[in-house]
């Protein structure tokens, strides 16, 4: 690939493609590989560099430009030194912060934009001046007075430090990029997003943004869950005070960079509506927002619709790793009841074993404890071509998803669906708009951890052929309908179009 | 100075940024504390072999030969000095005490090859006299320098007793020494001399090495550049560069000076009004130690460890403006004992001559070094202060300025003839003093912000 000074479309990446692999990497894969008219240069910003091995994935022709920045890899500052700093640059970044502290109170797009793009430059606030300079001393003094003098002031210090450094990183990197873009797209909000609205300003070129997972939320987790590991033993009243406020910072940090972010793109997309509404919640202009769903080639799936056996198999097959977020043992303890019932019932458990040996282990356990063996079977990784025509219900207990590709596999090869009313799983079994809905429900959405609903599910549609042949109907229905990749891919071509033309 | 290695201990003791507590470094400087004991010892050598005003001539070969080698021994050691104080309190703070003694003998190790190549050069090559005298000097040479060194350790010691014992009766040897074998004429001085430095040297080894112990016997971790502050070798060398320069000029002008013993020249004329001057720092030396090694240091350790442990703002600023008192109050000590030392000394200075049995002649000289030294503590007190709070680069700037005024001024003073003479080094340690108290001071005001932001 030779790097071009030009591309229709730069796609934002934050730590996915290509490199590694998952939902959203297949996801750019497939944009990239079904728009040949369109030529792509890609920005991948990760972690470390040393955390990524070789690309998972081969570029297709068209990405004409490909780069990669690490964030947290140590940043080039010059010698600390002493300076004053521009402290109007200060005065006027407190707008904003204040804005982040209270989202109500609004802010004009022009201060976020002269903020953003002088952000490490001469002319605005560069690195060091940030890092060493009276003017940022000042306010960081300030600013800790007024919100959090009770506690520690170092960690204070180095949590603004930490926060700050990969604007600057980022704002090197958007300075630093050559390529003429006809169009930014971001998959997420976070540093790949404010990479995107970075470029936006200074370009003045659109910015799209495209959430899978709802970036804010997947951090607040993280965060969460790195605070209470690191310092649960920390009981000391006054440090746990002092974290409860760094975390709030950090969260309040991923909150204000979609909150950048949004007020950057346009249009903003997601893939279901949950994820639309909470985009709103979190400071997106409902005008902008879409839902464009993922979609997929039904083509390979059809055949195996012939390959099924006249009589519906009675299997119910749970497809996907076997990991604890897929709540597999409500799985396996609803099989007692099925089986109570329909005695030659079997449940498979199709996926690979090899993320979480011991949660696999506690599994097949649990399968022995209920006296399941021979009822619930393990087979391990499968091609999804081979398992699908054999099962008879496609059963997902998982406690969280976003949008499970393998509901639409299910759909497609005619396979009713028995899932948790989790991330998209009710608006693809039920249906999304009232045309939707009146497709009929392609299976039954069932509350989350709760094997006898799970269980009364599967009776229901197994017992019942009228009932199973008509959520087949639907399932063919609706996907044919709303989840075709054709569907897909019109929908951000007219976004394309209609982003390089303005 | 046996204070500090208590208190330093208690330093370490402490949990302190490690950057920070490297300020360590200030036992270098202190250092040259030992050295007025050698003044004061070959003073009272001179005067014991006085008979009737009259002194025989080896007496003054003898004392420009232990001045020389007092001169070169520091100079050669004062590379490493500063640095291999800080690289030992770097370890001590990293409780990698076994480190020090294997060290330790690596540095000796290497001052003896470098001390005793220089010597026996020198000696071989320009020296006349005796090989007895020859061989006296190669030894003291080797002697004084290996001093220098093992002193830095003692710093970390908490055994001061034993460390002022030593220092007691190394030199009660030497002048007892002299004494004994001062019919012998010079090589009977210098054997006395070195007889002393000797077993001085000998207790102070079996002190330190009594108090730490190592597997190895030697290292030279001290030379690897991942471990140590080149900046401190030249800081160091500029600061000795700096005390003997304006000597050396006054040796080496023929006008104010002569052989005493070939090649060493001296200026009698210039070098006893400023080695009388420099008992005089003692009473200031002392007030120096005790206010900054100990309310200093305590304010100092509750400073960085309050912001380690995660201390409010408002509670470090306190604790800011407690240390910034506490050396306030420091310097106003230093100056008012010093300062009424040298006013009694002005005052009574001329009786004071009379009854030690020197010449008024030097009267003039004495005075303005008085006052020369007297600012020299203060300028102590404020590379000290650099150290402590590891502003090394403005610690060096500052000894390069000492030397290089010094240089100039001594020039410039001979030039305008003997009214002048003293005024060279006097002026040059005013002026470092003061750039040092404005640089500390300006330092020490932006203290909070440097250390969240710059460091």
């Amino acid at each position: 690939m030779q790097s071009q000074s030009s591309a229709d479309i730069a796609l934002l990446l934050e730590g996915t493609y290509p490199f590694v692999r998952g939902g959203v990497s297949g996801w750019v894969h497939q944009i990239v590989e079904n728009f040949p008219q369109y030529t792509f240069a890609i920005i991948f910003l990760g972690s470390r560099e040393r955390d990524y091995a070789e690309q998972k994935y081969v570029l297709p022709e068209n990405v004409v430009h490909l780069e990669c920045h690490y964030l947290w890899d140590s940043f080039p500052l010059s010698e600390p030194k002493a300076c004053e700093g521009r402290h109007a640059y200060v005065k006027e970044s407190m707008k904003l912060h204040n804005w982040f502290r209270n989202p109500c109170s609004g802010l004009d797009e022009e201060v976020i934009k002269e903020l953003l793009v002088s952000l490490g430059e001469p002319s605005g606030f560069t690195a060091e001046e940030f890092f060493y300079s009276q003017a940022a001393w000042q306010q960081l003094c300030e600013c800790y007075e007024k919100f959090n003098a009770n506690n520690s002031f170092v960690d204070y210090v180095w949590t603004i430090k930490a926060l700050h450094a990969p604007l600057f990183m980022l704002a090197r990197v958007a300075h630093q990029f050559t390529p003429r873009i006809g169009a930014f797209h971001s998959i997420s909000t976070g540093f790949a997003g404010l990479l995107g609205t970075l470029l936006h300003y200074m370009t003045g070129r659109p910015l799209i943004l495209t959430e899978h997972g709802i970036y804010t939320k997947e951090r607040k987790i993280d965060l969460q869950s790195l605070f209470i590991r690191e310092h649960r033993d920390l009981l000391g009243n006054a440090l746990n005070k002092g974290m409860q406020y760094q975390e709030h910072l950090w969260i309040r940090y991923f909150e204000s960079l979609g909150r950048l972010v949004y007020k950057a793109s346009n249009p903003i997309t997601s893939l279901y509506e949950k994820n639309r509404e909470r985009q709103i919640v979190d400071g997106a202009d409902y005008e902008r927002t879409l839902v464009i769903p993922n979609g997929m080639k039904i083509e390979n799936f059809v055949d195996l619709r012939d390959k099924r056996p006249k009589d519906v198999p009675l299997v119910v097959g749970l497809l996907g790793r076997i990991v604890p977020i897929k709540d597999v043992k409500t799985f396996i303890r609803s099989m007692p009841s099925i089986v109570a019932r329909l005695p030659e019932a079997e449940g498979w458990l199709i996926g690979p074993e090899d993320e979480d040996k011991e949660y696999v282990q506690e599994c097949r356990n649990l399968v022995e404890e209920l006296g399941l063996e021979g009822k619930v079977r393990f087979l391990g990784f499968q091609k999804i071509s081979d398992v699908l025509p054999r099962l008879g219900l496609l059963v997902l207990t998982s406690i969280s998803e976003a949008f499970p590709l393998v509901i639409l596999e299910a759909f497609a090869s005619g396979l009713p669906v028995v899932s948790t009313d989790v991330g998209a799983c009710r608006e693809i079994i039920e249906g999304n708009s009232d045309e939707d809905r009146a497709l009929g429900r392609a299976g039954i959405v069932t509350p989350m951890a709760n094997p006898e609903a799970t269980a009364n599910a599967v009776i229901n549609l197994l017992t019942d052929t009228e009932r199973w042949s008509l959520a087949q109907q639907a399932g063919f229905k609706r996907i044919e309908r709303y989840y075709t990749q054709s569907r897909m891919l019109d929908s951000y071509k007219a976004i394309y179009d209609q982003a390089l033309t303005r | 100075m046996a204070g500090i290695g208590f208190r330093l201990r208690e330093l370490v003791k402490t949990d302190t940024l490690s950057g920070l507590m490297q300020a360590y470094s200030i036992a270098g400087v202190i250092s040259s504390g030992p050295w007025v004991l050698s003044i004061v010892g070959i003073l009272l050598i001179g005067i014991i072999n006085t008979d009737n005003a009259s002194t025989p001539f080896y007496v003054g070969q003898f004392q420009i030969s232990v001045t020389y080698l007092m001169a070169i021994s520091l100079l050669i050691t004062s590379p490493l000095q500063l640095m291999f104080t800080r690289f030992i309190a770097d370890r001590v703070y990293e409780k990698k005490d076994d480190q020090v003694l294997p060290n330790l003998t690596g540095a000796i190790f290497l001052v003896i090859i470098v001390s005793g190549t220089l010597a026996g050069l020198c000696l071989y090559f320009l020296f006349s006299g005796s090989v007895f005298y020859r061989l006296l000097m190669f030894c003291g040479l080797m002697i004084l320098s290996t001093i220098w060194i093992v002193v830095i350790i003692l710093s970390g010691l908490k055994t001061y007793r034993e460390i002022l014992l030593a220092f007691f009766l190394g030199y009660g040897i030497t002048v007892w020494a002299s004494m004994e074998l001062g019919a012998f004429g010079l090589e009977g001085l210098l054997s006395g001399f070195i007889l002393g430095q000797s077993i001085l040297l000998f207790i102070l080894l079996v002190v330190v090495y009594k108090n730490y112990s190592s597997k190895k016997l030697i290292a030279f971790d001290f030379l690897r550049r991942n471990k140590i502050f080149p900046s401190l070798a030249i800081t160091g060398l500029l600061y000795s560069l700096a005390i003997w320069s304006d000597k050396f000029i006054f040796w080496f002008n023929p006008q104010t000076s002569a052989t005493i013993i070939s090649p060493l020249r001296g200026s009698e004329l210039y070098d006893l009004p400023i080695f009388l001057a420099y008992l005089s720092i003692i009473p200031g030396m002392a007030v120096f130690l005790l206010r900054m090694e100990t309310d200093f240091v305590e304010q100092y350790t509750k400073f960085y460890s309050a912001i380690n442990k995660g201390a409010t703002f408002q509670r470090i600023s306190q604790i800011y403006h407690e240390m910034l008192e506490t050396i306030r109050r420091g310097f106003v000590e230093i100056f008012k004992v010093q300062g009424v030392t040298v006013i009694i000394l002005l005052a009574f200075g001329d009786k004071l001559l009379a009854w030690v049995g020197i010449s008024p002649f030097y009267r003039v000289l004495l005075n303005i070094d008085l006052v020369a030294v007297a600012i020299q503590v203060l300028l102590l007190a404020v590379l000290n202060l650099l150290f402590y709070f590891d502003y090394r680069k403005d610690a060096l700037y500052l000894c390069l300025l000492f030397a290089v005024s010094n240089i100039l001024f001594t020039l410039l003073s001979q030039y305008l003839g003997p009214a002048f003479y003293g005024y060279g080094f006097a002026l040059s340690v005013a002026l470092t003093t003061l750039a040092g108290m404005v640089t500390v001071s300006k330092r020490l005001d932006q203290l909070i912000y440097e250390t969240f932001m710059l460091r």
